[in-house]
Order: structure tokens, then C-alpha cells, then sequence
């Protein structure tokens, strides 16, 4: 029985043959795709590709009104059209569809949404080309069995997946389960693959097992520790242990064994830097809504460690984004949603350092106590914005702090 | 000791809008008997480093609410 899809967390198994039935007898598909689902995502997906349509991914977890300045719509049954049948021959297998998928089409593109500098997040589009660009499909990566342990909607997530598909491999779902049902997983299927931030590598430990299955590690989106890199070389002892730099804009761009990055030969050209910041050709970027001009500015601040050959390191970034986790929440929404709030005379949203998720969300607010509390203000956005962005200490004060010139300190 | 850890757990639950816990148990699970996840276990170390000034996370994650006494009672 070859596996596409295993998800405990959903009660899913799927195997390539009920995939391509399922994709054979699909009548309707929808451009907005928004289930917690994997399996609805993942056909969603070449369900659009097959058509030649686009897809524009939605979290799950989007609160109405996120959905409403995302999109202008909270419901998306309006949507919902016909399959063009006359566009996808009827599958035969595996073979047939990764053939098909294979023959990059035109039109699709898929959208996504990223933490914007703004205030709201911003469209990031992609098409085949982009988002498939750093796929291997080999002979030997055809064996992988891939641990899934991003959101299905996010970046990351979707490159994995794309990685899994197109060497017709087997997915399993890690992300959102518990420690002891990770662990299972991965040794029950004996999984070779997994991609995750640390934050997910950091929950799994300290363990006293060791899972020999396991031939790579990829982690990204934060800094990587010595010492998680440690125990998990401990837990993973035949696993190779990479860092990816990557972001929605470019998906992911350069690997390195610890914190020490170089470049291929071939990005020597669509990288600079200014300022010490790194600068991303326009030719490695999706599509999105602002022009970004030849250079895109990835607010991420690099030290170099050598000039021939060229080798830096990450120091920090630029802009204020909270990476929680992996997810990046941007002070200036979450600051936004909470000053909309009746009594709110003034707030400042910023990050402490944390040692589960890397940091945690918090703000100080001036108000009139009488009318807020701690709790009517978590239950006021729960309705607004998603769990992850929501400060989780929240300190009423007199005033805010601010820094000596003036501007809010974060 | 243990009286006070109830009421930093007890401040998490409440934020979340679930039902507050009566008592707590050394061989109480986090995540599987009081269902924290790892948004909940975060504010967790935060608010017992701010008592205590102590980061219980630090080697790692802390599986029962007995780890946790045994940290803070070695400090």
C-alpha cells in the first residue's frame, strides 16, 4: 500500500490510489481554500494545479475579521465552481499525475499570506516555477518518508510538500500533535525527513530514546542553539542536521550545517548586501502586491565571517517583527486590534525573550481599569486575531515606556 | 509553595477562558492532564521566572507539575 497521506490528528490515511480516485471523481473545486483539514489542503492544491486555477490559502484559524481585511469575504461558498473536465485526462496512477503536475502550468498561482511590516498581513503569490524551485526530485529522494511538521497553509509548509509530492513520497503529519504521538510516528512509519522550527525540535526534547530512522533535519525560521543541536544529534543519530534561511517572500534560500551560511555559486549574483543587510534579487522573489524594485530588502542583518569565500552569519533583524515560534507576528496588528478595543487609552505590544518559544508576545496598556480587564481584553481579541498573536502578559500601566527619542521602545 | 503554583496556573487557565483547576498533584502530566500547549507553557516559564527568577525550561521541557516543585524547591 503506498501511503500520500497520514494524519492522526484528523483520522486520515490516504493512499496515492484513493488520491487519484478522489482527484478522477472531482466535480467542484474552490480558489479560497480554508480547512484545518491536511488532506483537503493538499488536494486543494493539485486540484488547482491539474485545472490550471489559482489557489489562495487561508489558516484555519483566521478570526472573521482577519478574514475580512485579508480578503473583503468571511464566507467563501460563493466560490465554489465546476471542474473543467476537458482540462485533466482521467488518472491512471502515481505516474500519470506527477507526469501531469510535472508539466508546469500556466496560470496557477498560489497565494499566501505573510505577517506584513504595516500592520496587516500582506499577499505573497507564487507561481509553479517559484515555488517548485528548490524541489530535488531524484531517484534517491524517491524513498523519503517525509515528517510534516509545518502549517499547511504557510511557507514553509508548502514547500515541504511540494518536496514530498513531486518524488511521490509519503507525508506525515507531526504538527499540532503531542510529544509521545510525534515520537510514534516518526518510528512507527519510519520517517527519513523532517523540516521544522526549532521551537518544534525544542519540545521534543529532552528524550531518552533514539530514533535511527531519521536520515536529515532541516530547521529554519529561528536561531538554532548548540545545545538543541546537541540533544538532538543524541535523539537523531544518523540524521544530517541543516539550517535554512528562508522567508514567504523567496521560500527558502541558503542551508548551512550550524549558524554559519555561504553562498552557492549560482546566488552569487541575486544576493548583496547594504549596510550589512541582506539584499534578494527581484528574480528570486514571488510576486507581491507593493513593487519592490530590482533589490528586495530582507530586514535581516548579517555579519560576515569571510570575504573569499564569501561566508556570514545571521545577527538580527531589522524590523520589529516577534518571531514566535517560527511565527512572526508583527506588534503593530496586534497593537492596532487592541487600541479598537472601548477603554483603551494607549498600548505597546513587544517581545521577552522565551526559552520554549524562542520569544512571547506582551504589551502594556493604559486604560481605564473600571472598563478593561485582563480577561475582556484577551476574550476581545480572540475575535480579532489569531491565538498565537494575542500577548500573553499583559500589564496595565500610567504610561508607556518610551525610548529617549521619543519612540515607543520595543 | 504549591499553593502558589496553582495560582500561576490557575491565571493561565483563566486567560484562556477554561475552567479553573481545585488542586493540584506532583504526578499531574502539563500538557495531557491540565492541557497546556506550547503557547500556555511559554507564559508559564515567564510567569514563574517572575516569581521565582527561575527559568524552569531552561534544559529542556518539564513533563509534570513534580518537576516543576523539584526545580524551584533545588533553588
Amino acid at each position: 500500500m503506498n501511503i500520500f497521506l497520514k494524519d492522526i490528528g484528523n483520522d486520515r490515511l490516504v493512499t496515492w490510489d484513493y488520491l487519484i480516485d478522489d482527484i478522477n471523481n472531482s466535480s467542484i473545486y474552490n480558489s479560497y481554500c480554508k480547512s484545518p483539514d491536511y488532506y483537503t489542503v493538499f488536494k486543494q492544491i493539485i486540484l488547482t494545479l491539474l485545472i490550471d486555477e489559482e489557489i489562495i490559502l487561508l489558516d484555519s484559524d483566521f478570526t472573521e475579521s482577519e478574514l475580512i481585511n485579508l480578503t473583503g469575504y468571511s464566507d467563501f461558498e460563493e466560490f465554489i465552481k465546476p471542474v473543467d473536465k476537458s482540462k485533466i485526462p482521467i488518472l491512471n496512477n502515481q505516474k500519470e499525475l506527477l507526469k501531469k503536475l510535472n508539466n508546469s502550468p500556466r496560470n496557477w498561482k498560489i497565494t499566501l499570506f505573510t505577517s506584513g511590516t504595516t500592520g496587516t498581513p500582506k499577499k505573497v503569490c507564487h507561481d509553479f516555477k517559484s515555488i517548485t524551485r528548490f524541489v530535488k526530485a531524484t531517484e534517491r529522494n524517491k524513498k523519503s518518508v517525509w515528517g510534516f511538521a509545518y502549517n499547511p497553509t504557510h511557507m514553509a509548509g508548502i514547500q515541504v510538500f511540494f518536496q514530498a509530492l513531486l518524488n511521490g513520497n509519503t507525508i506525515i503529519r507531526l504538527f499540532g500533535l503531542n510529544t509521545k504521538d510525534i515520537y510514534t510516528e516518526i518510528t512507527n512509519n519510519a520517517i527519513t525527513h523532517i523540516s521544522a522550527t526549532p521551537t518544534f525540535y525544542r519540545l521534543l526534547l529532552p528524550y531518552n530514546g533514539t530514533v535511527p530512522s531519521v536520515e536529515r533535519i532541516t530547521s529554519g525560521g529561528e536561531k538554532f542553539n548548540e545545545k538543541t543541536f546537541k540533544q538532538l544529534n543524541q535523539v537523531f543519530p544518523n540524521a544530517k542536521i541543516t539550517n535554512v534561511y528562508a522567508s514567504t517572500e523567496a521560500g527558502s534560500l541558503f542551508a548551512s550545517k550550524n549558524d554559519i551560511f555561504s553562498l552557492r555559486p549560482e546566488y552569487e549574483s541575486l544576493v548583496h548586501f547594504e549596510n550589512n543587510e541582506l539584499l534578494i534579487h527581484k528574480s528570486l522573489m514571488g510576486r507581491t502586491e507593493t513593487s519592490i524594485g530590482e533589490w528586495y530588502k530582507t530586514g535581516d542583518v548579517i555579519e560576515i565571517v569571510s570575504h573569499k569565500p564569501l561566508k556570514f552569519r545571521f545577527v538580527n533583524r531589522k524590523s520589529e517583527m516577534i518571531n514566535i515560534g517560527g511565527y512572526k507576528v508583527n506588534p503593530l496588528e496586534v497593537e492596532e486590534a487592541i487600541s479598537t478595543l472601548k477603554g483603551i487609552n494607549n498600548v505597546r505590544v513587544y517581545s521577552k525573550p522565551n526559552s520554549v518559544l524562542g520569544n512571547i508576545v506582551c504589551c502594556e496598556v493604559v486604560a481605564n481599569r473600571d472598563q478593561v480587564t485582563e480577561i475582556s481584553i484577551r476574550k476581545f481579541l480572540q475575535s480579532k486575531i489569531q491565538e498565537f498573536k494575542i500577548p500573553r502578559l499583559i500589564q496595565f500601566v500610567d504610561s508607556l515606556s518610551t525610548t529617549r527619542t521619543g519612540k515607543l521602545k520595543r | 509553595m504549591k499553593a502558589t503554583i496553582l495560582e500561576v496556573f490557575n491565571t493561565i487557565i483563566e486567560n484562556r477562558g477554561n475552567k479553573k483547576l481545585e488542586s493540584i498533584s506532583p504526578e499531574m502530566h502539563l500538557k495531557y492532564d491540565i492541557g497546556f500547549d506550547s503557547l500556555d507553557l511559554a507564559e508559564l516559564t515567564v510567569r514563574i521566572e517572575a516569581d521565582y527568577d527561575i527559568d524552569i525550561f531552561e534544559d529542556g521541557i518539564v513533563n509534570t507539575v513534580g518537576e516543576i516543585l523539584k526545580k524551584l524547591e533545588k533553588k
